[in-house]
C-alpha cells in the first residue's frame, strides 16, 4: 500500500496519480465533502455552522496550506497532503482511508472549482535546505523568533497570547487566533519542521499569518522552525488518571516540588455549542492538564490550561471540575450537551477568576454556582496566571459531609470527572472535555512502598 | 525583487520621453515618492517598443473640491496600547482616518478619478513606484491611486512587525511580513479595481485603500478638500468620487484643449 507520511509523497503515491476524471471527482466530492463544504462548494454545507473554523468556500480559490507564494495556487501535492492528513484542530478530518486514486480525483475536482490556477499559477517558495537536527541552532532560532516579530501574535513563549492575538480576523471577517506553538498536536498544517518552515515562508492565505519569503532567508526560517518545534510539549493524553496517596502530606502550593512526582494527564477540550447549535467562536482553550493526589481524606487537584488572556472582570475566566452527583446512576451526560432540559444534576466545583475562589454544589446549571449559590460549599483554592497560562489548585474532601448528593470518591474505585473552562477574553466561550476516570490509589505505589 | 529587471528598460524609456512631457496628475503617487525618497520621474503614457500607441498628451483639467455637509463627526482616537512601538511615534493621540473633515468644511481622503470617457486609449504604466509607507503604525498615504502594472513599493518605517495583507478581487492577493524597519517590498496590481484594501493584522486599526486604474487620471482630496485631474485629452468624462464610508458620487464634465472644467462633490454623511 502506498502511503503518505508527513511530507514526502512516496514514489508509489506519485505513480498512482491518475488522469483527471472530473465526473469521478464530483461524485466523490458529493459523497465525502459536500456535507460541510456545501453542494456548490461555497463552504455552506449542512454541518458548516457546527464547525469552527468554518469549512472553506472552495470556489474562492484561497488555500491556507500551500508550499507556494502568497496569493498563488497550491500544488496538487499540497491539496493531496491536506486531504490525506486532515487539518488537526479543525473540523477537517483526515481522508487517508480513501483510495489514493479517489483522493487525487478530489484534488483535481477542488482545483476545478476556482480560477486560481489560471489567475495565479502555483509558484513554489524556495524552502532552501534543511540543515538537519544536528545543525539546529536553537539560540539562532530564538533570535529569529524575536526579530521576525512572531511574539506579536504567538506570544513570547509561543502560547498564542501575543498582544495582537485577540483582535485577529480572517479574510472573511471572522475571529481567528494564532496557533499556540506549544501545542504541536493542534497545528493545522502539521507540526514537523518542514511544515513549519513552509508555513513561515508561504504564509497561511486567508488568515493573518503572512509570508516571510521576503523577510527571512530559508536558513533563518529553518532555524526558526527548529526553535518553534522545540516549544512543542508532548501531551500525555489519557482517559485514566492515578492519584497517588501522599504519605508525606499534600503539596502545599502551586509550586510545591512534590507535584513533580505526580503524573500529569492531559485532556482535550472542545468548544460548547451556542444556543443555536453552532460553533461561532474560535477555540482559545484546547486542553487542560491536571494532576491529582490524595491523603485519604481529601483530593488535591493542580489544574492548568492555556488561555491567551487574564480576564477577571465581568466576563471572567473560569473552570468547572464536574463529577456525577451521587444520585445519578449509570452513564453521565456529555458535558458538551449539559445543561439541557431534564439533564441530571452534576456535582460541580466551579472556580471563577473574578473571585479567585471555588464553590462546590450539586446543581442543574452552571449559573447557579457562577453567581454564588447559597447551598454552595467553598473549597480551599490557590490560583495564578502567568504568560498565557492559568494554574488552579483546589482541594475537595473525598466524601463531603455537608453537601447533599455530592459525589463520593472511594479509593481504589473509578471516579469519572470532566472539565469545563470559560475564556472571558473569548466572549465567555465555554470549552468542555469528555469524562476521564480517576483512581485514588488505595495503597502507595510500589516505588513509594519500598521507602 | 525578481521583477526589477523587467522595469529597467521601461524606466530608461520613461526618462527619455518624460523630458518632453512635463508633469502628470499623479498627486497621490508624487506625494508618496517624496516621502519614500524615490526619484520623482514623470513618465510618459507610452514607451517605445511597447507596441502601445501613445495616448494624446492632453491639456485639459478637471478640478474641484469635495465638500462635506453632514454633521461633524466626533474625533475618535486610536488605541495603540497593544504595541508600545506605535504610540512612541506619536506625541498626540492619533485620530481615525476614515472620516476626516477639514477646517474649511471639505472632506479628505476622497479618491476622485475618471470613470469613463477614456475608452479605447491605453496608458502604459510608469516605471516609478508609488510608495506605501508604514509610519507610526499608520499608512501613508491612507488613500492612494496607482496604475495597472505600476510598481508599488511598500516600506516599513517602523521598528516593529507589520504584515501587509492586500486583498484585491481582480489581482493576485498577497499577505507579506515586514518585521524589520526599513524593509521594502515591490508589488503590483494587474487589473483595474476601485478600491483595493490593504490592512495590517498586527495593528487592526491600520487600513489603506488603493485605486487601481488603467490610466493616470486620478487624485485624492487633501487638506483643502481639493482635487485636480490634469493633462486630460479634450473630451466628455464621467468623474467619480469614492469615500470609504460614504460611498460614491459621479459627475459629468466636458473639457476642451487648454480648458479647465470645475466639478464639485458634496458628501453629507
Amino acid at each position: 500500500m502506498a502511503s503518505v507520511s508527513g511530507w514526502a509523497l512516496s514514489p508509489q503515491a506519485e505513480a498512482a496519480k491518475p488522469e483527471p476524471d472530473l465526473a469521478a471527482g464530483r461524485a466523490a466530492y458529493g459523497q465525502y465533502c459536500a456535507r460541510c463544504h456545501g453542494p456548490q462548494a461555497a463552504g455552506d454545507g449542512y454541518d458548516a455552522k457546527r464547525l469552527y473554523p468554518r469549512p472553506r468556500n472552495l470556489t474562492e480559490g484561497v488555500f491556507k496550506f500551500r508550499s507556494t507564494a502568497t496569493g498563488t495556487a497550491p500544488t496538487d501535492e499540497d491539496l493531496f497532503r491536506t486531504l490525506t492528513n486532515g487539518l488537526p484542530g479543525s473540523g477537517m478530518p483526515d481522508w487517508r482511508h480513501l483510495d489514493e486514486a479517489v483522493r487525487w480525483q478530489l484534488v483535481y475536482y477542488v482545483k476545478s472549482l476556482s480560477s486560481v490556477e489560471q489567475d495565479a499559477p502555483a509558484q513554489p517558495v524556495d524552502l532552501g535546505r534543511d540543515p538537519g537536527p544536528r545543525h539546529a541552532d536553537l539560540a539562532a532560532g530564538k533570535r529569529a523568533y524575536e526579530k521576525m516579530g512572531c511574539a506579536a501574535c504567538h506570544g513570547a513563549q509561543g502560547r498564542g497570547n501575543g498582544t495582537s492575538a485577540p483582535s485577529l480576523t480572517d479574510t472573511w471577517g471572522r475571529a481567528t487566533r494564532p496557533a499556540d506553538l506549544t501545542q504541536g498536536w493542534n497545528y493545522r498544517g502539521g507540526s514537523d519542521t518542514k511544515a513549519i518552515v513552509t508555513r513561515v515562508l508561504a504564509g497561511i492565505d486567508g488568515t493573518p499569518m503572512p509570508s516571510y519569503a521576503e523577510a527571512a532567508s530559508p536558513n533563518d526560517a529553518w532555524q526558526l522552525a527548529y526553535y518553534v518545534r522545540s516549544l512543542q510539549q508532548d501531551p500525555n493524553w489519557s482517559m485514566i488518571a492515578h492519584a497517588p496517596l501522599a504519605r508525606e502530606g499534600l503539596p502545599a502550593s502551586l509550586d510545591d516540588p512534590r507535584w513533580q512526582r505526580v503524573p500529569r494527564v492531559d485532556v482535550r477540550l472542545r468548544n460548547a455549542m451556542n444556543e443555536q447549535g453552532e460553533w461561532a467562536l474560535p477555540q482559545t482553550v484546547s486542553a487542560v492538564s491536571f494532576r491529582v493526589v490524595h491523603d485519604g481524606a481529601a483530593a488535591r487537584f493542580l489544574i492548568s490550561w492555556q488561555d491567551p488572556s487574564d480576564d477577571r472582570g465581568d466576563s471572567p475566566d473560569g473552570l468547572a471540575l464536574a463529577l456525577p452527583s451521587a444520585k445519578v446512576v449509570g452513564d453521565s451526560v456529555t458535558l458538551q450537551l449539559w445543561p439541557m432540559r431534564f439533564s441530571p444534576p452534576l456535582d460541580l466545583c466551579v472556580w471563577s477568576a473574578k473571585s479567585l475562589k471555588t464553590n462546590e454544589g450539586v446543581v442543574r446549571r452552571y449559573d447557579t454556582l457562577l453567581q454564588g449559590a447559597s447551598q454552595a460549599v467553598p473549597l480551599d483554592t490557590q490560583a495564578a496566571y502567568e504568560d498565557g497560562q492559568w494554574r488552579v489548585m483546589m482541594t475537595r474532601p473525598l466524601a463531603p459531609a455537608n453537601l447533599p448528593n455530592a459525589a463520593q470518591i472511594t479509593p481504589g474505585r473509578f471516579t469519572p470527572l470532566a472539565f469545563a473552562v470559560w475564556d472571558g477574553g473569548n466572549a465567555g466561550q465555554r470549552a468542555t472535555s469528555s469524562w476521564v476516570d480517576v483512581v485514588m490509589d488505595a495503597e502507595p505505589a510500589k516505588a513509594h512502598a519500598s521507602q | 525583487m525578481r521583477r526589477e529587471p523587467q522595469y529597467t528598460w521601461m524606466f530608461l524609456a520613461g526618462v527619455l520621453v518624460a523630458i518632453g512631457c512635463g508633469s502628470r496628475p499623479q498627486d497621490a503617487a508624487a506625494t508618496s515618492q517624496e516621502q519614500g525618497g524615490a526619484k520623482p520621474v514623470r513618465l510618459a503614457q507610452a514607451t517605445e517598443g511597447s507596441g502601445v500607441a501613445p495616448a494624446p498628451a492632453g491639456s485639459g483639467t478637471i478640478r474641484g473640491t469635495v465638500k462635506f455637509s453632514g454633521a461633524q463627526p466626533a474625533a475618535t482616537h486610536i488605541k495603540m496600547d497593544a504595541d508600545p512601538q506605535c504610540q512612541l511615534q506619536h506625541k498626540e493621540p492619533v485620530s481615525k482616518q476614515d472620516v476626516v473633515v477639514n477646517p474649511n468644511g471639505t472632506l479628505q481622503h476622497v479618491f476622485v478619478y475618471v470613470k469613463s470617457g477614456l475608452e479605447g486609449q491605453t496608458f502604459a504604466p510608469p516605471a516609478d513606484a508609488v510608495v506605501l509607507n508604514q509610519h507610526g503604525c499608520m499608512y501613508q498615504p491612507h488613500v492612494m491611486g496607482i496604475q495597472v502594472g505600476q510598481p508599488l513599493e511598500i516600506v516599513n518605517g517602523d521598528a516593529t512587525l507589520h504584515n501587509v495583507n492586500c486583498k484585491p478581487a481582480n489581482s493576485k492577493p498577497f499577505n507579506i511580513a515586514q518585521p524589520v524597519q526599513g524593509m521594502k517590498s515591490k508589488k503590483q496590481f494587474t487589473a483595474q479595481e476601485i478600491m483595493v484594501k490593504c490592512a495590517c493584522n498586527v495593528h487592526p486599526w491600520m487600513a489603506a485603500y488603493v485605486g487601481v486604474l488603467p490610466h493616470p487620471y486620478f487624485s485624492v482630496s487633501g487638506e483643502d478638500g481639493g482635487f485636480s485631474l490634469n493633462r486630460l485629452p479634450a473630451g466628455d468624462y464621467t468623474v467619480e468620487a469614492w469615500h470609504e464610508r460614504f460611498g460614491t458620487q459621479t459627475k459629468t464634465a466636458h473639457v476642451g484643449d487648454g480648458e479647465t472644467a470645475s466639478v464639485d462633490f458634496d458628501f453629507s454623511g
